[in-house]
């Protein structure tokens, strides 16, 4: 009797499991659908001015007329460049800030209070001194949303560094690892989990940055066409851009979200 | 399927006046001091003694991952001078990595070592059939018991055909069962590779089913004591344990161990007299 509970009750709860993922899935894209077709309705009945908020087919129509334009990818082109460039600068220069903290703790303890503090600070009041700097162009841009990327890739991989446990490092030196070898085969994988949550963390705040601060002085990209068209009166064109940039986000932090879930089920920790 | 490991030698382990000091501090804390020892080639010694008793540091100087203050240890005549890939370690803690299966765990060393792919595939199964994990090749160590990833650690040593094994504490983390089990399964691998072993332990049960001689360490600053000979025959099985000759042996050890842990309570404590 036990043992037939038993064999049977892990098969029902994975079941059971699955059907609960299935039905939560269903459910946010029923709420979706329900928020695109109160919008619609609300729009049609003139519930509220479609200047403010336009219906989603207009929406929608304007977006795909968008993706005809020159100046729409120009936009695309100059925000993708500076989004990837932050990327690889704010990601990488993260990375070796961390590994540097983490083979001279010395210096990182004297500077984890300023990279703590930077956590906290709301960058783009910098944004003025890059103008300033660097001038009005997209390395502005960049500049400030490589240290916002920076700041989140750098502690959690410094994090992810100093919890090592200590018997994996004995393992390398035991069997001789080259150092090549202990950060790579080591260092990197056993901090791994840290470090992807630093790359999911890191490009959200790159993506922040980037269209933030776009937003409020640049004088191309996404965040910029959004501000001129606000100003212009252009709503429908407006959301378009703006459904746009979600998108975009959605897509890049939810293949994140999936790369650092595949990598945990793989090892077991969640 | 034991072929490799036979035609690994083993190799004689000599301590000359090892001693090893601590600084902490302003105050200087001798955990070892002057270890004079032979373990000859194909022998498994066991190393008894209170905790804190400086066992694992004696291992780890002849790991050469400790640079001992005083004397020297030669392995098959040749100072320890670092980690040797000819020595393999066995640690206490779970050293798996949990990002490898457990082929590519056994296979770790054989790869930091540049050892050619279809070698290390070789090799590595001869020594997962060995520890008897054959069937869980693909599995990652979350999904297997402490006991297993004791034996996947095992294996991974074995792999890399060491003339000389160290054991710091491997079954401590087990349950007693886990134990008793793992440690026949130790009996059995040695007895068919013969290489020289030195085991750490703090139990004397498990030391004397293992060994053909136990050490007795005593509280800091840790020494050796007292060497009892384990002339037991060397395919024995747990069943020995609960033998008069065993029992006998049992409380030879713990004879020479008792006033040595007392005092180490008693230092620890700082109570001072406990059973004096």
């Amino acid at each position: 009797m036990t043992a037939a509970l038993d064999s049977a009750s892990p098969a029902r709860r994975t079941r059971r499991r699955s059907s609960d993922a299935t039905v939560s899935a269903i459910a946010t894209a029923g709420l979706l659908v329900a928020l695109v077709v109160v919008l619609q309705v609300g729009a049609a009945a003139k519930w509220w001015s479609s200047a403010i908020l336009p219906a989603p087919t207009a929406v929608a129509r304007s977006a795909w007329d968008l993706l005809a334009t020159g100046q729409f990818w120009s936009d695309v082109g100059r925000t993708s460049f500076e989004i990837i460039m932050s990327l690889i600068i704010g990601l990488g220069l993260g990375l070796l800030l961390a590994l540097g903290f983490w083979k001279a703790p010395y210096i990182g303890r004297v500077l984890e209070p300023y990279l703590m503090a930077f956590y906290a600070v709301p960058l783009v009041l910098f944004y003025p001194v890059m103008m300033v700097l660097v001038g009005i162009n997209a390395w502005s841009v960049i500049v400030l949303a490589s240290i916002m990327a920076l700041i989140p890739m750098a502690v959690n991989c410094w994090v992810g560094l100093a919890g090592i446990p200590p018997v994996y490092l004995r393992l390398a030196r035991s069997v001789r690892c080259t150092p090549l070898q202990t950060l790579w085969r080591i260092a990197l994988p056993a901090a791994a989990p840290f470090i992807m949550a630093g790359l999911r963390l890191g490009t959200v705040y790159a993506l922040i940055g980037a269209i933030a601060m776009e937003f409020t002085t640049a004088q191309a990209g996404m965040g910029y066409r959004i501000r001129y068209l606000y100003e212009y009166y252009s709503t429908v064109q407006m959301y378009a851009y703006i459904v746009v940039v979600l998108i975009v986000s959605m897509i890049l932090t939810g293949a994140l979200v999936a790369a650092e879930r595949s990598l945990l089920s793989r090892r077991g920790n969640r | 399927m034991t072929k490799p490991q036979q035609t690994t030698p083993g190799r004689d382990i000599e301590f000359s006046g090892v001693g090893v000091t601590f600084h902490s501090g302003d105050r200087d804390v001798v955990a070892v001091t002057d270890v004079t020892q032979h373990i000859p080639d194909r022998t498994f010694v066991s190393i008894v003694g209170p905790s804190g008793c400086g066992k694992s540091t004696l291992l780890s100087v002849v790991a050469g991952l400790q640079r001992p203050t005083t004397g020297e240890v030669r392995i098959g005549g040749e100072p320890v001078r670092g980690p040797n890939r000819q020595v393999g370690l066995v640690f206490q803690e779970d050293s798996t990595l949990p990002w490898r299966t457990v082929t590519d765990n056994v296979r770790f060393a054989l790869q930091m070592a540049g050892v050619s792919r279809a070698e290390q595939r070789d090799r590595a199964a001869d020594a997962i059939e060995l520890v008897g994990l054959s069937g869980f090749e693909q599995a990652f160590p979350h999904a297997l018991s402490g006991g297993m990833r004791q034996r996947v650690a095992l294996a991974r040593t074995l792999a890399a055909q060491p003339s000389v094994v160290l054991m710091d504490e491997p079954f401590a983390a087990l349950d007693q069962q886990t134990r008793l089990l793992l440690g026949g399964e130790v009996v059995r691998i040695w007895s068919q590779t013969h290489q020289t072993v030195l085991f750490i332990t703090h139990d004397i049960s498990e030391a004397i089913l293992l060994s053909q001689q136990v050490w007795v360490m005593s509280y800091r600053p840790g020494t050796i004591i007292d060497v009892i000979d384990v002339d037991l025959p060397d395919d024995r099985d747990p069943g020995i344990v609960s033998t008069p000759a065993f029992n006998a042996l049992q409380n030879r050890v713990w004879e020479s161990l008792r006033a040595e842990s007392m005092r180490g309570f008693a230092q620890e404590t700082g109570s001072g007299g406990v059973g004096r």
